[in-house]
Formats: structure tokens, sequence, C-alpha cells
């Protein structure tokens, strides 16, 4: 047994350094972001290119945040992403509810029709959504950067997994204390349902933290550009000034990593429960 | 009838969600305060157009004006779609290229009445500017903001290290050929010139120079097929060829203005409208100068400059004339001369324009241009076939096709543009 | 499917009074996704579709010119161009996956330092496309890239990674293996976990070594993940428009018009020239496209993928 164990980590410690190299290579754009961003514009341009800064310097940040109302942006991103969670939170736990437990007419025929919404690339949608926020008059406005997220075939379809495999003792238990279904769907499943809210959650922030396509069209100007379309517009105003472009680019990316690495498990699970689809 | 109620439906689904958000429409008289909207690229100018707002709204206190930043590659797209949506800013700048589909499609501010009322004199703009403008329908949907030559800009310290002579007011292509060769050194990474695919900065003024012409005098097909344009096209595809200038990949990962702003290449041909961005890099300005563009079978540059257009779509027409006329006025001019940020386009303010930047001796240059400009050639959906300029063009200065061969086949292309109107 | 529904036989008759009554909380529960599906998503698609047989001009009205965006597509160049770019990229990012299941293995066997792996590997999936975009366009750089620098040192001449067509699909693919090789790894790890540590340890009694366990047990138990990974990945790779956009479209980049993939053709007509009947025909064979390569993989998985 001893003999199998050490023969077991002396293994292991060759896959650590397959790894660790692996890992490296991962981590280099970011390390190299980072050491740009406090470079001068001109030394980015020497050849060889020098690894640490010369003369470190945070002139690229100044430039950043001088041109770019970070804050104001950030606030955008932030605000469409709760509205976004909380709404498709909300809507996809009721009808994936519905779906999984209450008994209607036509309720297999629309849960094919939500499967198949799964299938179609999201720019199919995107004239018809446009029209429509023009419709309403919400063009450059906050609510027409999350309503379209807020409606997901792909949410209610990981909510009524999750109803449809939990025991039905509860329920029954709950109802003959005599709660109603809303009541019964409020206080009893939505709160057994957590795990798959927090994965939906995250997912639902990714998606909506990262998206540029949507923004670019409805919001492309004015108070209401989230950080994404912020970071590609500054793209066009410094052009190949790359000092500035990497400082934008850390500043933009860090508030989500932090949010990351202190959610690790929420993120792990909702991708493994789920796979990715936007 | 069913699109309504979907959308009306959706609204419903979501208003208890977004009410605290939505924003409110203005409605509003002509005395109680309006806010309108003026958007503009973003760049070296926004100080000086922030300070026209202000000078505006000093005068007339009851308008609020807000002034849009939008980053040039994202302008048009986002223009179009804020036009197209109903939420284009109620002021905002137009090209010549650009305008055609604009006033075609009924999306500008006539301002014909409200110019003659306010008794403005077209005769303080540069007339080919206000010609550049013109759609042939008898209205006039804005007021010239500034005016532009080209000229070439160059590093004098690039110019001492190779110990090549600063170039002459009357200087030739041979000239300027040569000087680019000279200053040419691989070793030490450094380039004559930058010869990126620019119809304005770049080959619309060599055509111009070698006799040829971009579009026909008929405006109705395209005349860059013609010997003498070919000639102009050479001229750069001849550049590229000696290694005189950094391939179109370099100049792909790196801008030509910032390759010259880094001491990468020693001439680079543009407008006056770079001139600040130029003033404000501290390290660089004692180096730059600025010559007149060289001369081939004749001088000639092209010149245009931006207008300052109203949205037809706007709450607010009467204010937004209002201040079409003051950003396009004197005081406005005045404001941009000091700045720096433009040649503005309103008669008698060249001379503060160069003043705000007296370490550059020599922006006369862009001034005595005016003698021999030409209108940049803006015939029918121009931003349409100068927009595929690169689809055609590229295989000649990447040197696998000739400049003839590129030349026919953008013909092509542009006369199937102007042939759809 | 109806066991899961609730009354089963045996009830008192005072449940199906309630039961009853929920069909129409059932239907209240439903009512917002329903409604916001039907307007965001259902009345979108019958748009989009019927604009594809339509003229609409930048402003005003459209007209229906029947198949005549179609043929026009069909006939562009561009268009077979950007097909040939965005199945090339496709094919390309797919070579990820077996970089993914090889990391998600070794990672599975260490005892120790499985969470660090696996954060790092996952960072690059929560950083902003558009910025991912901006660090690689920056490595990638002909003159000062580090890419090229590190390719010198070894005596490799470097080339225009991003500003060469003839590479730029190849540049894409890198950066888009990295991005997506956290996603994969995770799946791939979820499915890993649940193969049975039982069949393993038979196995080993069997004196079978661990890379014929890799390829007796684990591909064919994992086979399943590796399927859904490879739609996942060829459905997004059809999609891909973030990275054209950021690291050639914000620029004036000479290798644009030869590198677009059918998003960004989608991107430029509707938003960019505002050919919406153009740009919704585009959408619509993107459709059809995505439906068909779906369908083959649904097809050949039968012939790899082991369900028990």
């Amino acid at each position: 047994m001893t003999s199998r164990r050490s023969a077991a980590s002396r293994g292991e410690w060759r896959i650590h350094v397959i790894l660790i190299i692996a890992v490296a290579l991962m981590v280099v754009p970011f390390v190299w972001e980072i050491l740009t961003a406090f470079k001068t514009n001109n030394e980015v341009s020497t050849l060889p290119p020098t690894i640490i800064p010369a003369h470190p310097t945070t002139a690229a940040f100044e430039t950043f945040f001088a041109s770019v109302p970070f804050w104001a942006q950030f606030g955008v991103s932030a605000i469409s992403l709760v509205l976004r969670v909380v709404g498709q939170v909300l809507v996809a736990a009721l009808a994936g509810y519905a779906f999984a437990r209450l008994r209607f007419p036509g309720r297999n025929v629309l849960f094919v029709l939500f499967l198949l919404m799964l299938m179609v690339p999201s720019q199919l949608f995107l004239l018809g959504q446009f029209d429509l926020m023009k419709g309403l008059g919400l063009l450059n406005t906050l609510p027409a950067l999350a309503i379209p997220g807020i409606f997901s075939a792909f949410g209610t379809f990981l909510m009524r997994q999750a109803f449809m495999t939990m025991p039905k003792e509860y329920e029954e238990a709950a109802r003959l204390d005599g709660a109603g279904t809303l009541r019964t769907f409020w206080s009893v499943m939505l709160p057994m349902a957590r795990s798959m809210i927090a994965a939906l959650a995250v997912l639902t922030s990714l998606y909506s933290w990262n998206d540029l396509l949507w923004p670019l069209i409805v919001s492309p100007a004015g108070g209401n550009r989230p950080l994404t379309v912020g970071l590609a517009s500054m793209q066009g105003q410094f052009g190949t000034n790359y000092p500035t472009l990497m400082a934008g680019a850390l500043v933009c990316t860090i508030p989500l990593v932090v949010v990351f690495i202190a959610l690790q498990r929420q993120f792990f699970a909702g991708i493994a429960s789920s796979g990715l689809k936007g | 009838m069913h699109k309504k109620w979907l959308a009306a439906a959706a609204a419903v689904a979501t208003v208890g969600m977004l009410a605290a958000c939505s924003t409110p429409a203005a409605e509003t008289g002509s005395d109680e305060p309006v806010t309108i909207t003026y958007g503009i690229w973003a760049g070296t100018q926004t100080p000086a157009m922030q300070a026209i707002a202000d000078a505006f709204e000093k005068e007339n206190p009851n308008i609020t004006v807000e002034v849009q930043e939008l980053p040039w590659p994202q302008y048009w797209s986002t223009l179009q779609t804020g036009a197209a949506g109903g939420t284009a800013p109620d002021a905002f700048w137009m090209l010549a290229q650009q305008i055609q589909p604009y006033a075609a499609g009924n999306q500008l501010l006539d301002i014909t009445d409200a110019v003659k009322n306010a008794g403005v004199d077209l005769a303080d703009y540069p007339q080919a500017v206000i010609d550049l403008y013109d759609q042939g329908d008898g209205k006039l949907y804005g007021l010239p903001k500034d005016f532009d030559t080209n000229a070439v800009w160059f590093n004098k310290a690039l110019f001492d290290a190779a110990g090549v002579d600063y170039p002459a007011a009357d200087w030739t292509w041979e000239d300027f050929r040569e000087t680019a060769k000279k200053l040419t050194n691989p070793e030490a990474g450094v380039w004559g010139v930058a010869a990126p695919i620019d119809y304005q900065g770049g080959y619309y003024n060599t055509i111009f120079q070698a006799g040829g012409q971009v579009i026909s005098d008929d405006g109705k097909t395209a005349a860059i097929d013609s010997p003498e344009a070919i000639e102009g096209i050479k001229f750069w595809t001849d550049l590229q060829a000696d290694g005189s200038s950094p391939t179109l990949q370099q100049l792909s990962d790196t801008e030509a203005e910032t390759m010259f702003e880094q001491g990468k290449v020693a001439m680079y041909w543009s407008g006056a409208y770079w001139a600040l961005q130029l003033y404000n890099n501290t390290e660089l300005r004692p180096n730059v100068d600025v010559a007149p563009l060289p001369t081939g079978k004749k001088q000639a540059t092209v010149s245009s400059g931006i207008e300052n257009v109203g949205y037809v779509g706007t709450k607010h027409p009467d204010e937004t004339a209002k201040f079409l006329m003051f950003a396009s006025g004197p005081e406005a001019a005045k404001i941009q001369a000091e700045s720096g940020a433009v040649l503005p386009a309103y008669k008698g303010t060249a001379q503060t324009w160069m003043d705000a930047m007296p370490e550059f001796k020599n922006l006369q240059v862009f001034i005595d241009a005016q003698a021999y400009s030409v209108p940049l050639p803006v015939n029918g959906n121009a931003a349409a076939w100068q927009g595929v300029q690169g689809d055609y063009l590229t295989d000649a200065w990447n040197g696998t096709t000739s400049a003839a061969d590129a030349a026919k086949a953008y013909a092509d292309a542009i006369n199937k543009v102007l042939a759809e109107g | 499917m109806t066991s899961n529904v609730s009354s089963p036989v045996g009830r008192p008759r005072r449940r199906t009074g309630l039961g009853a009554r929920t069909d129409w909380w059932a239907l209240a529960m439903i009512a917002p996704a329903l409604i916001g599906l039907a307007a965001l998503y259902l009345w979108p698609f019958i748009s989009t579709f019927i604009k594809s047989f339509m003229n609409v001009p930048v402003f005003g009205p459209g007209k229906f010119n029947g198949v005549d965006n179609y043929a026009k597509l069909l006939g562009d160049p561009g268009f077979w161009q950007a097909l040939g770019n965005t199945a090339l990229y496709t094919v390309l990012v797919l070579l990820g996956i077996p970089l993914a299941i090889v990391f998600a293995a070794l990672i599975q066997q260490v005892s120790r330092g499985k969470a660090i792996y696996r954060v790092l590997f996952f960072l690059p999936v929560v950083t902003l496309p558009v910025a991912v975009g901006m660090v690689w366009r920056f490595i990638l750089n002909g003159d000062f890239g580090l890419l090229n620098y590190v390719l010198s040192l070894v005596g490799i001449p470097g080339e225009y990674w991003v500003a060469d067509a003839r590479f730029t699909i190849y540049a894409f693919a890198v950066v888009g293996i990295w991005m997506g090789l956290g996603v994969n790894l995770i799946i791939l790890g979820a499915g890993l976990q649940s193969i049975p540590t039982e069949l393993y340890e038979a196995s080993s009694l069997d004196g079978a070594n661990r890379v014929q366990q890799f390829f007796s047990i684990t591909l064919p138990l994992l086979s399943p993940s590796i399927f859904f990974v490879t739609i996942l990945t060829t459905i997004s790779a059809f999609q891909m428009f973030d990275l054209v956009f950021v690291m050639l479209g914000s620029v004036n980049n000479t290798a644009l018009g030869d590198s677009k993939t059918i998003v960004y053709l989608f991107y430029d007509a509707a938003f960019v020239q505002f050919k919406q009947g153009f740009a919704a025909t585009i959408a619509i064979v993107l459709l059809i496209i995505i439906m068909a390569v779906t369908a083959l993989q649904f097809r050949l998985q039968k012939k790899w993928v082991v369900y028990d």
C-alpha cells in the first residue's frame, strides 16, 4: 500500500510541472497587460521590448480616468447586471416551477417551443429587439440594456430541471398546512433551489457584464453606455496607444475578477450544471 | 397591430421593475428651460466644443447644451442607429462625404429660413465648403464649422539625424521621393514617410496633382482609372515598393499618426486638424514642422470641412437652429481658433488659430494651400464608395497587383454605387 | 413526464379542486416568461424572417423584393469568404477540446492545488472579451509584440499576426481557445467526477496502467460531456464577433476585409451599412447553417458517444 502511494505522488509531481507550465502560459497575457499599463507609449515601441517598466508611471491610468467616465459606466454595467439577474431569476423560477410541477393545457408544446429557442443564434433577434426598444422609446436607457436578458429560455430550462429533482414531500406538507401555490413556491420551493439560483445568477452576471454587441446597438452613446462599450470606444480614441488601452482593460476587468474569486464555487457550479449558453 | 400588442405586453411585464429608471419625455415651451445635445467625435477638439456650448448657454440662459462625445470608429453607425431610432443628437457634426443619405432620407433639419431670418451672411464662409454640402434641393442643412487642407508634417530631428535638408516650399514629387528614401533607415527602425491607404490626406491629393480626377465632371462615373489618376495612386504604391514607408501590415498594427508621434516615420501627410494633437505632445513639439505638399504636374490639395447640422427629429428645432448658427458663428470660431483645435471656417480667424500654437512657425502653409485646393470628391453616397477602398486598393499597396488594375476594379465598384443614386 | 405532475391516484377529492385552481396559478407564473419571450424572441424572429425578403432602406419603410437578398448573399464572394473564415475558426477552436480533456484529467489526478489551477484556467472567462481582444492585439503586434519577441529569441521570424489576413483567423483561434479553455475544463471536470472510482480500482487490479485506463475508461465514460462541450463550442464559434470587432474592426486595419466572420458581416450590414433586409438574410442563413451542423453532430454522436 505504502509503495503504491509513493508511486502515485511521484507521478503527481510530474503532473504539477505540466500544469504549472500550462497555467503560466494562461496568465502571461494578464501579466503583460499589467506591466504594459505602467509603461510610456514610447517605451512599448522600443526593440527589444523591456519586460519590467523602465520608469514605472501611472500616466496611462490617469489618461484613462481623464477620458473615460469610468464610474458612470461602471454604474451602468452594475445596475443593468442587477436588473438582469434579479429579473431573470424571478421570471425563470416562476416559469420553471410551473413547468416542473403544475398542470395546465399545452404545457408540453410550450416547453418544446422553449427548448427550440435555445438553438437559435442570438443575432437573429437583434433587429427585432432593436425595433421593439425603439417602439417603446427605450433606446439609450438602462432598461433597454437589461430587458432582453431578463427573459431566457435557458434560465427557465435550468430552473425547471432544479425543481424536477426535488422531492414532493415538502410541498405536500406545506399544502396540508394550508399554504397556497404561490406561498408554497415562495417559502418552500424557492429556498430549496438556491444552489441552482446561485448558478443561474453567476452565469447571467457573466453574460451581462461581458456583453458588447447588444449595448453597442441600443446604447452606444451618452450616459447609459456600459463599460464594454466605453472600453471599445476608448480603442477608437486611443488607436494604438497601448499603455492607456492596457490600463483601461485592466481597470474594467478587475471588478468581475474580484467577484469571481470570492464566489468561485458558485461560478464553477453554474458552469458545470449548465454549460455556457448566452 | 399585433406588434403593438406584444410591445405593450412586454412593457407591462417589466414596468414594475423598471419604472424607476425610465426617462420622462421633455415637453417644453419656448421660454422654459430646454436641453439640446451636440454630438461630436472624440479628440482634441472636445474642450473647445465644451467652451462653445458654455458660451452659448451664457447668451441663452434657458438652453442647456450637452456635448455628447462619440468615438470616431463608431460615430457614423451610432448616428445612423440614432437617426433611425429617433435618438440622434439634436445638433451634430457632419462630413460632406456622409451627408447624402441623411439629406435624401429627410433626417436633417432644414435651417434655410432660420439662417435667412437671422441675417447670417454665407459669404463669411468658404464657398468651397458650402458647395460640398449642397444637395441641389435648394435647402441649407448646416453651416461650416472648420476648413481643412493638407500638408506634410515632418520631424526635424529625424531629418537632422539623416543629414537631409528640410523640404523646400516648391519641392516636387521627385524631391519628395528622394527625401523619403534618404530618411529611411531600417536599422534604426525609421521610415521616410507613412503611406497608408488614406484618401483625404493621401492619394486624392496626388491624383489631382497628377492632373487626374476621382469622379468625372458630370459626377456620374468614376475617373479614378484614368492614366493621370493611376499616376497619383502609383505615387503611393511606389513609396511602398521601395521601402520608404512601413508596410500596410505595420500601419495596421500601429497607426500612421502614432508612428509619427513615436518618431518612427519622418513625414506624415495630413490635415491641419492634427496640429493640436502634435502640439500637445510636448516631447515631440520642438521637432515638428510642416511643409506644403510636393508638386506633381501641378500643385493641389483636397479641401473639406465639418459642418454643424441639426436632426429633423429634434424636439426643439428653434433652439437647435439657434445653436447651429452660434456654433458656426464668429464667437465660436474665435474660441476654436484660440484653442488651436482646428482652423475655423469663419472668415478672418486664421491668424488667431496660428497664434495659438506659436512654436509651430509654418502653419501658414495650410492657409496658403487654399489657393490651389480642390474640393473633396463627395458625389452620391460617398461614404459607401470610399468605405470599400481597402477591398480594391490593398493589393496594389502590397504590390501584388498593379495600381492600374486596382484602380480599374475600384472604378467599377464606385460606378455601381453611383448608379444606385 | 406526467409522473412528475401532482395529484396521483388515491388523493381525496378535495385535492382535485385545488388542482383545478393551480392551473390558473401555472398560467400566471408562466405569463411573464411567455410574454417576454414572445415579444423579445418569437416576434423578432418572425420579423427578421420577413425582413430577409425585403429591401429596407436606411430611413423609411421597406419593400418586398422576393429572394433578391438571398440571391445577392449567395452570389457575394464576401459571404463565402466569411463562411470559410467562420468554419476555419470553428474547426481550430474545436482543437481546444482535447487540450481541455487532458488538463481536466490532470487536475483530477492531483491531490492538492485543484482549486488554484481551476481559478487560473478560468480567469480569461471572467475577463471582458473587449479587454481580451486589446491585450492579444498588443501581444500579437508584428513590430513590438511579445510573441514575436519570444520567437526571435529562438530564431523564428515573426509575422504580422493580426494585420496580415493569412494569419488573422489562426490568431483569433488561439485567443478563442485561450478564452474557452476554462469553461470546457469545468464541464469536463464535472463529467470526470461522475465516473465511479471503483472502475479504476478494478482495472488497476487487472493491471491496466494510467494511459490504458484513460482510453478504456475515461474517454468512453466522458464522451457525453465531450459531446456537450463540442456542441456548445461549435455554436458559440459560429457566432464569433467580439474578437474581430476589437482586434481588427476598431482600427484602420487592412486585414479586416479578408478576416470577417458571418456575425461580423451581419453587424456590418445591419448597423454600419444599415442594409437591414440584407442583414436579416445573413442571420437566417446563419441559423440554417447552425441547425444543419448541430443536426449533423447529433447524427454523428451515435457513432462515438457512449451512454449507459
